[in-house]
């Protein structure tokens, strides 16, 4: 009797333990319409193909009109907000390019060079899956594959090097 | 103020006064007023109709072509486009035209349980379940035509020569009209049964894109993988009709293009020069001691009250043609020879942008027109005016 309780309160500690992480779950709230990019000042509703979202760990959110702006966000956040750092960045979403779905960056990769354009010209287009990710290369010539850690600020394509 | 009002009063006495010759201007300046405005509002009114077909249509369709026929689409395409990177839901669809004797129209008949269109709202009844046969859903302007309701009975003749008989379980609306009044939905078995479908076929396939921008690249694999397959997309359609209706509308106006030549040449006469008679009487005005923009208001006020009354007769008749008698001038030219769809009324839809084109094309030119020769009279020595 004491075994089978002990199942069911491991199988309860699991279960919420699973659900409450972010890639499971949890899904960020989508834009308003008044919503404005931090970085360009632009409205983020017309663009649901393209929105990135960061979420702090105070339940707070961003919302950007492309990935492209969030990377400059993040890299370089003093300039861009007063009340939040580095270390208050709970989760970084972005809108996967096939799926049109809202995804944690760890599940994506970003495709530089492409021909697909963003609401602000060239775009580090988010893919998720090696396979799709070769397929847009092939598709929407691309020129390069890089990961959410490994994206360095001279990446962002439109600035000046 | 009250000094307008004097003038606006003299004016409608004098136009009185010159009855034939003011009512000749009118009747021809509503005529042209009509014949454009009924033919914005026509095209207008089916831009807006193929917009609400359009606003719940899928973003890319696909089916086989066959001697450059649309033919059956065998299902199994299906499985080989769901597998392209960016496509969701991959769906076969059944449907077919079907000439109803008893109506004398075209109806389309669609197999599908539940909703097919996001955009169809229920009036009565229910959409049909899976697994329910020998029911149909209709159309409220299909039910009307066919002087009939939920639990009546809607016989259709088989393929096969057999008659079948389908209950109403339900009447739907759509923002489009055309939906309304020409679609009918029945179980997808039945169909299949009725238009003599093989199992592993559909009459297309519909394919869900998640992100518009991906919509041609998909299209383009398709075609690619299977050279037979047509795909189609939404904005192909989109432009298609969009041409399709401005060539028609030019086609129109073309035809009426006398009128306007004959509008041009009233308003020239008018711009060109005052009659003796309109000479003189401004010459008298100015002798009692009429101002020279006394006489200038004066001509305002008749170019307006003229245009305007015209203007206003030209585009009440031209709504309530469309929009009442269905275009019968028209309709003929915008609508095609190949369509025998049932009777079916236009939503009204009135742009603004082009109630104000359409002044700016005639009342200002017409009211501009008036004043500038009676500018050149007034400012002459009345004495001179008066000898002619």
């Amino acid at each position: 009797m004491k075994s089978r309780r002990w199942v069911v309160a491991t199988l309860a500690a699991v279960l919420t333990l699973w659900l409450g992480t972010p890639v499971f779950g949890h899904e960020p709230a989508a834009p308003g319409k008044k919503d404005r990019c931090p970085v360009c000042g632009m409205f983020v509703a017309p663009y649901p193909h393209w929105v990135a979202v960061i979420e702090f760990s105070d339940g707070s959110q961003a919302f950007f009109d492309g990935p492209k702006d969030l990377f400059r966000y993040l890299f370089e956040m003093p300039k861009y907000t007063r009340q939040k750092t580095k270390a208050d960045v709970a989760h970084v979403y972005v809108t996967e390019f096939y799926t049109a779905r809202l995804m944690d960056v760890a599940a994506v990769t970003f495709i530089t060079g492409s021909d697909v354009l963003g609401p602000m010209g060239h775009e580090l287009v988010p893919v998720a899956g090696e396979a799709h990710a070769q397929t847009f290369m092939k598709d929407h010539g691309g020129k390069r594959m890089i990961s959410f850690e490994e994206m360095t600020p001279s990446d962002i394509p439109g600035r000046k090097r | 103020m009250s000094k307008h009002l004097k003038i606006l009063e003299f004016v409608l006495s004098s136009l009185l006064r010159r009855k034939f010759k003011n009512l000749g201007i009118v009747a021809v300046f509503s005529f042209v007023v009509f014949i454009l405005a009924s033919i914005l509002f026509l095209t207008h009114a089916f831009k807006a109709e193929s917009l609400a077909i359009l606003e719940g249509a899928p973003e890319l369709i696909v089916h086989k072509i066959a001697g450059g026929r649309h033919d059956l689409t065998a299902l199994r395409y299906g499985d080989e486009i769901a597998g392209i990177p960016g496509v969701g839901r991959v769906l076969p669809r059944y449907w077919g035209y079907y000439y109803d004797v008893s109506t004398g129209a075209n109806y389309t008949i669609m197999g599908a349980t539940g909703s097919p269109r996001s955009t169809l709202q229920l009036v009565r009844g229910a959409f049909i379940e899976a697994g329910q046969r020998g029911v149909c859903v209709l159309g409220q302007g299909v039910a009307e035509a066919r002087l009939t309701g939920l639990n009546g009975i809607v016989p259709i003749m088989g393929a096969n020569g057999e008659l079948y008989r389908f209950q109403v379980v339900g009447v739907f609306t759509d923002p489009s009209t055309l939906l309304t009044n020409d679609l009918m939905l029945i179980a997808p078995e039945d169909i299949r049964e009725i238009f003599d479908i093989r199992p592993d076929m559909a009459t297309d396939i519909v394919v869900q894109v998640f992100n518009p921008s991906e919509v041609a690249n998909v299209a383009k694999k398709i075609k690619y993988r299977f050279p037979e397959l047509r795909p189609i997309t939404r904005t192909e359609i989109l432009r298609t009709y969009e041409t399709l209706f401005s060539w028609r509308s030019g086609l129109v106006i073309l035809t009426f293009v006398g009128a306007l030549v004959a509008f041009g040449i009233l308003a020239w006469d008018k711009a060109t020069g005052l009659s003796a008679e309109e000479k003189k009487e401004i010459g008298i005005l100015k002798a009692i001691g009429w101002e020279t923009s006394d006489i200038l208001a004066l001509k305002f006020w008749e170019g307006a009250v003229l245009s305007l009354v015209s203007f206003l007769t030209g585009l009440i008749a031209a709504y309530l043609h469309v929009f009442f008698f269905g275009a019968s001038v028209f309709a003929p030219a915008l609508k095609g020879w190949s369509v025998i769809f049932p009777e079916f009324r236009l939503r009204p839809t009135i742009d603004p942008y082009q109630i104000f084109v359409l002044i700016f094309l005639t009342v200002l030119p017409y009211i501009a027109a008036t004043i500038v020769p009676s500018w050149k009279t007034a400012i002459t020595d009345p004495d001179i005016v008066m000898r002619g």
